[in-house]
């Protein structure tokens, strides 16, 4: 059983569905398109609201066109060790400057979600057990002193120009 | 040097707990095995043949006595009395139980140690010239460097899960004591024409099955892109390093593919973009961590070079220390003292709870409180003034630490090998050992000269045996130990891979070929200032292979 979770808490009636061979949007969800797919509709339509799911292998760089038009952006974890999508995330944010939703899907541990929350992550499809329990108990296993800037806001003037800590607001 | 501030002391003892709470879930079966590695290899956690190994962080090898008494604790308290001190300038204990673990992580903190980073596949402890801020030949001291890049890659959230282990190694001087060219950064500080500090940026080195010597990507950076350049190689490497194959996967291998020149144009890309960001540099923070560094205040010790003149004529044995593991300070009144941790027939790199409890102690009363560890598996004083060798000496003796053969043939770098380790095909340690006690009497050493010989017990070269001037490597052939001999490798200015000279030895005739291989070199070379090296450099392998083989070299085995 995946949820979504987001910082606010578990979401309930999220409409995104990964679209493959097999399973397709259905009434009320809507599709999470593959890159080239995202592409070609944006391409021969107007539509605005879309949703992608970008594979570790996909360029990141070539959604940059259609970025306004997009309300969310998947990123994958194939393995929890494939850490790709780190980078990906990284590049969306504070580079692409992509503001909407960003989730994690594939296999997402607790260990590695205050990971993904710094580089800009901000929803998180998951269905480890043991993450669901931590995450609905709101209990994040992070460290909240940094060593390095990363996409999520966070203070700086901690001493040397690398180092940050948690955002009040966060 | 560096000391923490209320920051790391926090960023530490939240790591600790974040620790326990993963050992917890462990011990209590919320994590599998499998779930729990990546974890605590993150941590320095091994799982041996045996037992959990705790590899313990010695940022770029500088330590002080007040840490080196917490070692010595440690390993009389939570381990069986001996630690050991590693090529990465770390130290590993064997014998740790995991529930054990957390605590003595909380013990480590109180003295500003920690294992993070110490394995998986994320950035590795920074490792630097254990002569640092000492060595007569240096341009300036890498550590500042080094303790900047420890503090920027620490928990990086970017690159924690990389295609594989990431070793940064960085150099102030060209004479290069840091192998930087057999890491997958390495970085050689040095000064422009108009005298700014800068890097020469390698990249792509590495050892393991498929050595390969790093290659030159940026003849100057300027020190204050040091970490918007390595972000930049990190996040190519990050994207694009192979995941398919795990021994294809370290940044050599994606160099190797991608072509030097195109990997060097995607990092420039990269870095374009990184380059006027919020990773820059700024010069007061800088000269802030190279403050920490500052070399200790060293009076004039002027008599020290009549003292030394005496001791010498008086004791044979001390004159033969000096000359081996003293080496020139850049205070002419001081010395650089290398503390031997290959006794003759010995374990290469243990040490000791007494024996680290009597260092830490003549650190602290001649040699102002700083150690290093040297890759070479040695400790270091850094800075003792020639005035006191002799009290330290003394010390050292009493200590059974005062082996003078730094840089002889019984300075041997050996992994752990088949008696500690789960990847290993063969023994290291009992092979080092009988070479040890083969060339232990000390003329006979003194008479070959500078001689480094390395073993490995499986292809994954953790004894470097590929830059051993003489590589020893382990493998498995039916089910029985069989040494391959390498000649001619380097880890210095010079690189080079060593050459397999032929068909592997059995473990009772490996010592012999290796008689063999320096009588060889003794009746060929021009006149005993040629080292072994550059006697081989000359003439290549085939008069060893003529020695060992009678002029039929089989295949290599």
């Amino acid at each position: 059983m995946i949820k979504i979770w987001r910082e606010t808490g578990v979401i309930a009636n999220d409409p995104w569905v990964i679209e493959t061979d097999e399973v397709k949007a259905a009434g009320e969800q809507r599709p999470l398109l593959s890159l080239d797919a995202l592409i070609a509709r944006a391409n021969e339509s107007n539509d605005v609201g879309l949703g992608v799911v970008i594979t570790p292998f996909d360029d990141v760089g070539r959604l940059e066109p259609y970025l306004s038009r997009l309300e969310i952006v998947a990123v994958s974890f194939p393995a929890f060790n494939d850490g790709r999508a780190f980078s990906q995330a990284s590049l969306l944010r504070a580079r692409l400057g992509y503001t909407n939703e960003l989730r994690a899907v594939g296999d997402i541990l607790i260990d590695q979600i205050p990971l993904m929350l710094r580089v800009g992550i901000d929803s998180f499809a998951v269905s480890n057990p043991t993450a669901l329990k931590r995450l609905e108990e709101r209990r994040l296993p992070g460290i909240p002193h940094y060593y390095q800037p990363t996409a999520q806001a966070a203070e700086a003037g901690e001493t040397y120009s690398w180092r940050r800590k948690p955002s009040p607001a966060a | 040097m560096y000391r923490y501030d209320e920051f790391d002391h926090a960023f530490v003892s939240e790591r600790v707990a974040q620790f326990r709470d993963q050992v917890e879930r462990r011990l209590a079966g919320e994590l599998s095995e499998d779930a729990f590695k990546p974890l605590r290899l993150m941590n320095g956690v091994y799982l041996q043949l045996h037992a959990y190994m705790l590899r313990i962080a010695i940022p770029y090898g500088t330590l002080n006595s007040k840490q080196m008494r917490m070692l010595a604790h440690v390993a009389r308290t939570y381990d069986r009395g001996y630690g050991h001190f590693t090529t990465r300038q770390n130290l590993q204990f064997n014998w740790p139980k995991l529930s054990d673990m957390p605590d003595v992580l909380a013990e480590l903190a109180t003295v500003e140690m920690h294992a993070i980073q110490t394995s998986g596949n994320c950035i590795r402890n920074v490792t630097a010239d254990h002569f640092a801020g000492a060595a007569a030949d240096e341009v300036a001291d890498p550590r500042p460097y080094a303790e900047i890049l420890r503090q920027w890659s620490s928990v990086h959230p970017e690159f924690s899960f990389l295609p594989r282990k990431f070793k940064i190694a960085v150099t102030g001087a060209e004479r290069d004591r840091a192998a930087i060219q057999v890491h997958d950064i390495g970085l050689h500080l040095k000064k422009n024409d108009k005298g700014e500090l800068g890097f020469a940026v390698y990249v792509g080195g590495g050892q393991g099955r498929t050595p390969m010597i790093a290659k030159l990507i940026r003849d100057f950076l300027p020190e204050e892109d040091l970490l918007s350049y390595t972000t930049a190689i990190m996040r190519v490497y990050n994207l694009h390093g192979r995941r398919d194959n795990k021994y294809k996967a370290r940044i050599k291998i994606l160099v190797h593919e991608t072509g030097v020149e195109e990997l060097a144009r995607q990092v420039e890309v990269e870095f374009a973009k990184l380059r006027d960001t919020e990773l820059r540099l700024p010069e007061k923070d800088v000269q802030a961590i190279a403050a920490y560094f500052a070399p200790p205040a060293l009076g004039e010790r002027p008599e020290g070079w009549e003292n030394l003149a005496r001791w010498k004529k008086a004791d044979e044995d001390f004159a033969r220390w000096v000359k081996q593991n003293v080496q020139p300070h850049k205070n002419p009144d001081y010395g650089m003292v290398t503390i031997s941790l290959k006794p003759i027939g010995g374990i290469p790199g243990d040490a000791t709870d007494a024996q680290m409890d009597a260092v830490a102690e003549i650190a602290e009363e001649y040699a102002f409180d700083e150690i290093r560890v040297s890759h070479e598996q040695n400790l270091i004083l850094p800075h003792v003034a020639l005035a006191d060798l002799e009290p330290v000496y003394r010390a050292l003796v009493a200590a059974g630490l005062a082996t003078a053969n730094a840089g002889l043939i019984t300075d041997i770098i050996a992994c752990p090998g088949l008696d500690y380790c789960a990847l290993a095909n063969a023994r290291s340690i009992p092979v080092a050992q009988e070479i040890s006690a083969r060339f232990g009497a000390p003329e006979r050493q003194a008479e070959i000269g500078e001689l480094k010989i390395k073993i490995s017990g499986c292809i994954n070269a953790c004894g470097h045996h590929h830059v051993g001037h003489i590589g020893l490597l382990g493998v498995e052939k039916k089910g029985a130990e069989l040494y391959q001999i390498t000649l001619g490798g380097s880890g210095d200015e010079q690189t080079s891979i060593g050459e397999i000279i032929g068909r592997g030895f059995e473990p009772e005739k490996v010592t012999d070929a290796i008689e063999k291989i320096v009588d060889t070199y003794l009746g060929l070379r021009l006149d005993p200032q040629e080292t072994f090296l550059t006697a081989y450099r000359r003439v290549g392998p085939q008069p060893f292979k003529d020695a060992l083989y009678g002029g039929n070299a089989a295949e290599a085995a």
